[in-house]
């Protein structure tokens, strides 16, 4: 791996075509409507990268990239994130574009692609689609440029039983029969599933729904580092989000895997809610949309679907969340507790408008002193396995724990 | 040695759009650079000073007023000017006395020709603010003369202000505000997500709140970055609080980290306690870039910390600081007193998006508040510092990125 990261990329001429290929041929078209939003000042810099673009001054259109990624970042990190202006994340995603095209003109070494890909995730991650999602185009063919090296072989297929055998006798696994269970039911007819739980709002268990998808055949950490492992994603560092020492970083699949993992990890790193399945449409091909969710007023487009990463023991404090869901599990086993909105008082949600969905109790761990009425707050529960489907009715508190390296896909919708 | 003329402009940080900084060349100085101002040339009365990401605004004390940059123009009349990348706020004075000023806001390419966006006038008795002399006091926006009322590049462009807030300073950062009454009383408002507004929550604040953990430290200036907040009081010590993604609160930068740029031991998230670091003299003026800092000493040496990526600090490199450090250009050449007007600009590693509803997270990598006894600077992307003799008034502004 050491060697290739200095020699000059073979190929590269390829990449540079592919790459040129993916973009508009003229001027005109690489050029995004904007409106009034946007200062004159940045349209005419917008204008100014893509002259020098065009006109094949890479350096100066990278150094009118780079002013462009500032100015705009700036501009998504002010005021609230669903306040942020379409058009700004649209600036941003062209800056991206730029920047990642520039960094390959050049015949350079293996870094450049890596670094290039990076910077389509930034766009990918905090921009707005533009020219027809091309950074998802621009993304695909980067990653199939990076030379051998930088993606890892598949590791030695007994890593991840091993693993888990050495942490099985630390995991505390609830005794589930002792508590209320959640109901399972067997393919169940669209009808009888929106009559019994959608609209009374009541959580099920759904088998033989999501069995038989890709995924849960194909879903290991060879097969994620294979596909999207020099991808970067966010991830989250800390026990839970509740805790002060909790923060976000990005960081490639490739990283979070060996960092939070594998090898011990010092520190809980989780990825999740993550809509890595627009990142990488490869693994979207894996996963379905389960048919329920037609009995939703939104479009199949406005549907969310977020993926969920981690190791065993992620937790996700008690909470609730807006819409419908669907938790499809893919690998590993979680515990999961499921309260009632009706029982939100016994809950003691945050008074701050940050935390408002988050409850203040440690579900396993509660302080009853501080929060009496929790002790008898009815709940249900289960241990969610590989192939199940949950449905979390649109504001029903809901408290999770990974109990083996888990990955979940969860469904957002109403 | 102290010189009696009036004082140079030096400049330094991104200009990209050819604004008049130093000598103009490339997209970036990162060494001060005497200021070409456009018009008259050196020596041109320049008197205040405000920029923005894009373009420059300069007014003299015979009161015109020229623009550098994205945007060029000149005209006459002008008291005061604040400039933005939506909008050029001007302060024109009326023909003679008595007939009132005018506040205008104009965009930025219209050469201030045609009709203004909006205007405004101030009342008569904004002009009792004037100097002794009868030199009219540049320098105030976004505050209104009079202190009534301040402008805002987003609407409501016009917002007034509770008289009984007796303002004497208010500075904008890119989401919240600060202001200074004439008791050195800190107020401030806005959204609080980084920590900004130093009330010790993440709460957002509709109105002026009075900063408790200051009061009984009576403040001689504010200064508002992107996202970070700095006052210094009347003995010269400056406290500071907000984002600290580069550095801009002087602690260790858990992103800086990252590259092993930081000075300090081990990168942490909040922190209460002071951070090692001091420079000499006490502070006698601030200045916010949107994701720097700047400082000036009562010896009049410049400090400046935070985002360095455009040269903004003045090193003479490109390097984040998340310590103070001296610019040294000024100690070379015995240049003693400063004036800031600076610029803005930002940086953080962290993702800042969770759509819609979903539970909104806690950062845990800022630093909310902390009270420091120390000198933190940020400059935005450009500065401008002047030189003078004299320390005459104090002109701190906070323009855009």
């Amino acid at each position: 791996m050491a060697e290739g990261d200095r020699e000059p990329l073979a190929g590269a001429g390829t990449l540079r075509e592919a790459l040129r290929a993916l973009l508009p041929p003229t001027k005109e078209e690489l050029t995004l409507q904007l409106g009034e939003r946007v200062e004159r000042s940045v349209v005419r810099l917008l204008q100014e990268a893509v002259e020098l673009f065009c006109g094949g001054r890479g350096g100066e259109c990278l150094q009118a990239s780079e002013a462009i990624l500032d100015y705009s970042w700036e501009k998504l990190n002010t005021g609230p994130w669903r306040d942020v202006h379409r058009d700004w994340r649209r600036v941003y995603a062209f800056g991206c574009l730029l920047k990642a095209v520039c960094l390959c003109e050049e015949p350079g070494d293996a870094g450049a692609v890596a670094a290039a890909l990076r910077v389509c995730d930034m766009g990918l991650l905090m921009g707005a689609a533009i020219l027809g999602d091309i950074l998802t185009k621009v993304a695909a063919v980067l990653q199939a440029h990076l030379p051998s090296g930088k993606r890892p072989a598949p590791g030695p297929a007994q890593e991840q039983p091993h693993e888990k055998k050495a942490r099985h006798d630390r995991v505390w696994i609830p005794d589930v029969r002792s508590e209320r269970t959640v109901p399972r039911l067997r393919c169940p007819s669209l009808q009888h599933f929106r009559k019994h739980f959608l609209v009374p709002g009541r959580p099920v268990i759904l088998e033989g729904v999501a069995d038989q998808w890709p995924c849960m055949k194909k879903w290991s950490l060879e097969y994620i580092q294979d596909v999207a492992g020099c991808r970067t994603v966010p991830v989250e560092v800390g026990s839970r989000y509740t805790d002060e020492e909790w923060s976000q970083t990005l960081m490639t699949v490739n990283e979070f895997i060996s960092k939070y993992i594998r090898d011990e990890p010092r520190d809980v790193g989780y990825l999740a809610q993550h809509q890595l399945f627009d990142q990488i449409p490869e693994l979207k091909r894996d996963i379905s949309i389960p048919d329920y969710c037609c009995l939703g007023d939104g479009d199949e487009e406005e549907i969310t679907i977020n993926a969920w990463f981690g190791p065993q023991g992620t937790v996700s404090p008690l909470h609730q969340d807006p819409q419908q869901n669907f938790l499809v599990q893919v690998t590993g086993r979680k515990y999961i507790r499921l309260y009632s909105p009706q029982e939100s008082e016994a809950l003691y949600p945050h008074d701050t408008h940050l935390l408002h969905n988050t409850s203040q109790v440690d579900v396993e761990n509660p302080d009853l002193e501080k929060f009496p009425k929790f002790a008898e707050a009815p709940f249900l529960s289960c241990i969610l396995s590989p192939g199940e489907i949950l449905f979390i009715p649109v504001k029903y508190w809901h408290y999770v724990r990974a109990l083996d390296l888990s990955f979940s896909v969860s469904f957002w919708w109403s | 040695m102290a010189e009696e003329r009036r004082g140079s402009w030096f400049g330094f940080g991104f200009c990209g759009f050819g604004q008049a900084l130093g000598s103009g060349r490339g997209r970036q100085v990162h060494s001060p650079e005497p200021l070409q101002t456009p018009g008259e040339g050196e020596g041109a009365d320049v008197c205040r000073v405000s920029a923005s990401w894009s373009y420059t605004a300069f007014v003299t004390r015979g009161g015109r007023l020229e623009l550098s940059g994205s945007a060029g123009c000149a005209a006459g009349g002008c008291r005061d000017a604040w400039a933005s990348e939506a909008l050029l706020v001007v302060l024109r004075a009326g023909p003679g006395r008595g007939s009132g000023t005018e506040l205008q806001a104009w965009a930025p390419g219209s050469a201030l020709s045609g009709e203004p966006l909006w205007a405004h006038t101030v009342g008569p008795e904004a002009e009792g603010e004037d100097a002794p002399g009868g030199e009219p006091q540049a320098g105030a926006l976004p505050l209104l003369p009079g202190g009534r009322a301040y402008v805002s590049p987003r609407p409501p462009f016009y917002s007034p202000l509770a008289p009984e807030l007796r303002a004497r300073r208010l500075e904008l950062g890119a989401e919240h505000a600060l202001l200074l009454d004439e008791a050195g009383q800190v107020f401030s408002w806005g959204q609080g997500r980084h920590g900004q507004l130093g009330h010790g929550t993440l709460e957002a604040e509709l109105e002026p709140r009075p900063l408790e953990a200051l009061q009984g430290v009576p403040m001689a200036e504010v200064a508002a970055g992107g996202w970070h907040s700095v006052c210094v009081s009347e003995t010269g010590d400056i406290y500071i609080w907000g984002w600290n993604e580069s550095g801009q609160l002087a602690l260790p930068s858990r992103s800086l980290a990252e590259v092993g740029k930081t000075a300090a031991g081990e990168a942490s998230g909040l922190k209460e306690d002071g951070c090692d670091v001091r420079t000499a003299e006490d502070a006698v003026k601030a200045s916010c870039g949107s994701r720097h800092t700047a400082v000036v000493t009562r010896t009049g040496e410049l400090y400046t910390w935070g985002w360095g990526k455009y040269g903004q600090l003045g090193h003479k490199d490109t390097s984040s600081l998340d310590r103070p450090r001296r610019v040294e250009y000024f100690v070379d050449r015995r240049l003693q007193s400063f004036l800031f007007s600076t610029d803005q600009s930002n940086q953080k590693v962290i993702w800042p998006g969770r759509k819609k509803n979903q539970y909104i997270f806690l950062k845990g990598k800022y630093t909310h508040f902390n009270l420091f006894l120390r000198i933190y600077l940020y400059f935005k992307n450009r500065t401008c510092i002047r030189l003078s003799s004299m320390a005459d008034t104090d002109q701190i502004h906070a323009g855009e990125f």
